[in-house]
């Protein structure tokens, strides 16, 4: 078998090709109006756009668009390529949402491991004062790709869990644009390879890049910005993708309000993503408009403001905080009422909480700007605003209690994370309020509390109900259990080691540790805590080590898992382990409610008999 | 131990437990979030503030994390119980009260701080001002007196007025035993005001990550007498052409 026979070979071949010509192309253009070939921004630009075109037409993620057009029709394959081994469909074009969601999640992990590694290098140059083994502007691109490694690896994951499960969950037989869905994949892919480029080139203006600092410096800024703008086109078209499926693909019998919940939480997520990452693939664009061609957005001397860009990408990125941790409430919301064999507690008010969070979410943008020098009138407002996401997220952590409460209730991995989910946003939920007010963010702007509060929410709304889900849909997806004993061990490390991290990152903020400094001032007494939150990451990154030896390691000799081995309602669980290629050997019906535990003779769906048929 | 999910007891327990939580929990956040040196009036202010949600942090805290351990202790699944748990959906009631009982009290701690914030940022009628300029990798004062200089130095229990911009990027005033922060942005100039009140050396550190030298963009800030400030302004003043020194009575007395 050649190596060219994975799609992905072609494709970083294809995106090789399109930057050479895009440069290439840029160069004699520049020749023939008399510049000189080399000029470094614009020849990159074009290089950059033309790469990741090439990338996509590579890999065949528009082949089947090409061919319509000319009049051919492709049918839609499934099942493994018939000439090649079967893994090999991992790493090239597939239809089928089971494959693509494995690729999200794969990548996803391995984003996330990227952007770990990046934090425990200068987490480690951060344990003791004094310059030690970076530079400073080597702090300053890792701390940048730190960010954005991990933020990419978090919107991947959540396209992961997205598309694996919203079409099980439904008892779909696909999304409802496979095609789509692939081209949506597979956009991440040469984004990584840009924001890896970026790195090597450096910037050093943090993930919020603003300018003028952005429009200054190395030219890593515009593989940044293009990176990010291929990550944004995949999120808008992935949500599209989603929303279509499920207002239109659910069985009968499932009203909205008899969905499993993390498909509402997953529609709370779409809508964000559909609606506001526009604004965040315009204010990039901007800004590499500005550096390449001198328009002066955000460059006070021609008219702009540097102001303009924080409330662009803030109307974008604050609500995709709620992108990054509504999907893990989703997940919490699944998995607690099997393990507290109990009905899930106020099922309407946790999904239309969801919805609401979504909502006030466009509305709170300016508090991160409560020190920016915008107009003074604006700060109550927001804060306000922003005071009131407490509302619907309280109704969640109520309801999870009233859930847990009269249940029978046991303790596997899976449970252990999303209990440490909960714990872990509380204290990220609850150092939210502080920041939100305007007199003690003053203090609190821009220190390391925010960097404690920040990954207290992100942490406990994605990363504990991420690893809860990979361990509870393990056995799904491979038929096999993982190692319980090893997944306990995995929690009882981190969890406690997150604990420490978060207080100990709120703690030297309070006492005057800035955000993003490469180095510190050992006369604020700060240097006893950053020992300590340098052995509680390094605690977290062994323990999660723990669980990529666990996943690997089970998938051969794990024990045979059964079709639901938690005794789960979910559709998902009432079909064999590992999902059959067309999942749903006949139409499901939906004949009771979600999470009626503890109902006796009760049950969720109801599958047509076999010869039933597709209609 | 009672075991009806309804049983009175549960919840005279869980009270009890959640009181003495957020006592012993408000005690330890006190404890590993030490505040600076109060060096300011606004310190006072935003300190009272940070306590107020402190307590208010402890009592969410422990209402959640106590109510969730006692119930997943009391209702853990026993060996060989395969049943399920009790059936019930939700509650309207409460649903209806834990929306509207933190809606009032969003409503209560933004009125608070929004009378805390008009406090802090008040003008007065005889403020000294001063010019601040933030470059990469350092600062400069401009005092109305006519001269600049590298050191900030503020006579204590007088209002202080900073008018700040930048040169190139954004930067951002941060004196951590005065708890004010305001950034420093090209082509506007930003204000922001405060009351030293405790005599002593401190530090200006930049919060805006500004480039390279980011973390040492430091300068030093002295608040001293109101005499040893006036003695300061003479000594910088000395040397100047008395036709470019405005506003001295002005910015003096």
């Amino acid at each position: 078998m050649s190596l060219l026979s994975l799609g992905i070979v072609r494709g970083l071949i294809g995106q090789l090709v399109g930057t050479a010509g895009g440069m290439a192309l840029t160069m004699l253009i520049r020749l023939m109006l008399g510049l000189p070939a080399w000029k470094e921004e614009p020849v990159w630009v074009v290089g950059l756009i033309l790469g990741g075109i090439g990338f996509l037409i590579g890999v065949g993620a528009v082949s089947d668009w090409f061919k319509w057009m000319k009049g051919i029709e492709t049918p839609l394959h499934h099942g493994p390529p018939a000439d090649k081994p079967a893994w090999t469909r991992y790493f090239g074009v597939d239809y089928n949402h089971k494959v693509i969601g494995i690729q999200y999640a794969v990548t996803g992990l391995v984003m996330l491991i990227i952007g770990g590694s990046f934090a425990v290098i200068f987490r480690t140059e951060l344990a003791r004062s004094g310059l030690q083994f970076l530079t400073a502007n080597q702090f300053n691109s890792f701390l940048g790709m730190h960010g954005w490694a991990a933020l990419f690896g978090i919107f991947i994951s959540i396209g992961g869990m997205a598309n694996y499960l919203v079409p099980l969950m439904l008892g779909a037989e696909d999304m409802a644009f496979p095609r789509l869905n692939a081209f949506a994949y597979w956009l991440n892919v040469p984004a990584i390879v840009m924001l890896l480029g970026a790195v090597y080139f450096g910037w050093d203006a943090g993930w919020t890049v603003y300018p003028p600092l952005s429009t200054k410096g190395p030219v890593g800024f515009q593989f940044l910005f293009y990176a990010v703008f291929f990550l944004g086109m995949s999120s808008i078209l992935g949500s599209l993708n989603l929303l279509v499926t499920i207002f239109r693909m659910r069985p009968p019998g499932m009203s909205l309000f008899r969905m499993p919940i993390f498909c509402w939480a997953i529609v709370a997520t779409s809508l964000i993503q559909l609606t506001a990452t526009q604004l965040i693939g315009m204010s990039f664009l901007m800004l590499s408009v500005e550096r390449v061609l001198g328009m002066g957005f955000f460059d006070p001397a021609k008219g702009g403001t540097p102001i303009l860009f924080q409330h662009l990408f803030w109307f974008y990125s604050h609500p995709a905080v709620y992108v990054w941790v509504l999907p893990g409430l989703g997940i919490i919301s699944e998995i607690l009422p099997v393990f507290s064999r109990k009905p899930l507690f106020g099922y309407r008010w946790i999904a239309l909480s969801s919805v609401a969070i979504a909502l006030v979410g466009f509305l709170v943008w300016g508090h991160h700007m409560f020190v920016s020098g915008y107009s003074d009138y604006l700060r109550v407002p927001f804060m306000i605003s922003t005071m009131l996401v407490a509302v619907p997220t309280g109704v969640k952590f109520f309801s999870w209690l009233g859930t847990i409460w009269g249940g029978k209730i046991s303790f596997p991995t899976p449970m252990l994370f999303v209990l440490g989910a909960i714990s872990v946003f509380l204290i990220g939920g609850l150092s939210g309020p502080i920041l939100a007010t305007v007199p003690t963010d003053l203090h609190l702007h821009d220190s390391y509390f925010v960097v404690g509060h920040f990954h207290a929410t992100i942490f406990g709304g994605f990363v504990f109900p991420f690893f809860a889900a990979i361990y509870y849909w393990y056995p799904k997806i491979t038929g096999r259990m993982y190692d319980e004993r090893l997944g306990k061990l995995h929690f009882w490390i981190m969890t406690p080691g997150f604990w420490l991290q978060s207080i100990g990152q709120m703690s030297v903020g309070v006492m005057g540790m800035r955000r993003r400094i490469a180095d510190y001032d050992p006369a604020l007494g700060i240097e006893p805590g950053h020992i300590l939150i340098t052995i509680a990451g390094f605690a977290i990154a062994f323990s999660i080590l723990l669980m990529i030896y666990n996943l690997f390691h089970s998938a051969d000799v794990g024990e045979l898992a059964g079709a639901n081995p938690w005794r789960s309602r979910s559709p998902e669980w009432q079909i064999p382990s590992p999902v059959p290629e067309h999942s749903y050997a006949s139409p499901i019906t939906v004949v009771g409610e979600p999470y009626d535990y503890g109902l006796a003779g009760s049950t969720y769906i109801r599958m047509a008999p076999a010869s039933a048929g597709h209609d | 131990m009672p075991k009806s999910s309804t049983d009175k007891r549960h919840f005279i327990i869980v009270a009890a437990l959640i009181a003495i939580s957020t006592v012993v929990l408000d005690w330890l956040l006190r404890t590993v979030l030490p505040l600076p040196v109060q060096a300011s009036l606004e310190a006072m202010t935003v300190d009272w503030l940070i306590g107020l949600h402190l307590l208010l942090i402890s009592f969410l805290f422990s209402l959640v994390v106590v109510f969730m351990l006692y119930g997943l202790f009391v209702f853990r699944k026993r060996d060989g119980d395969e049943e399920d748990g009790e059936h019930f959906h939700g509650h309207t009631t409460l649903e209806i009260a834990w929306t509207v009982i933190p809606l009032l009290l969003v409503l209560v701690f933004g009125f608070i701080a929004m009378n805390a914030l008009a406090d802090i940022t008040r003008s007065e009628s005889d403020e000294v001002t001063v010019q601040v300029t933030g470059f990469q990798w350092a600062w400069r004062f401009d005092y109305p007196e006519g001269f600049s200089s590298q050191e900030l130095v503020l006579p204590v229990n007088r209002r202080v007025r900073l008018e700040m911009t930048a040169t190139d990027v954004i930067h951002s005033f941060w004196v951590p035993e005065f708890r004010v922060k305001q950034d420093l942005v090209p082509g506007m100039t930003t204000t922001l005001r405060f009351t030293p009140v405790e005599v002593g050396e401190y530090k200006v550190r930049c919060a805006e990550l500004c480039g390279l030298s980011h973390w040492s963009m430091l300068a030093p800030v002295r608040v001293v007498e109101e005499a040893e400030y006036r003695q300061w302004l003479q000594e910088k003043t000395a040397g100047l052409d008395p036709a470019l020194v405005q506003g001295e009575s002005a910015s003096t007395e």
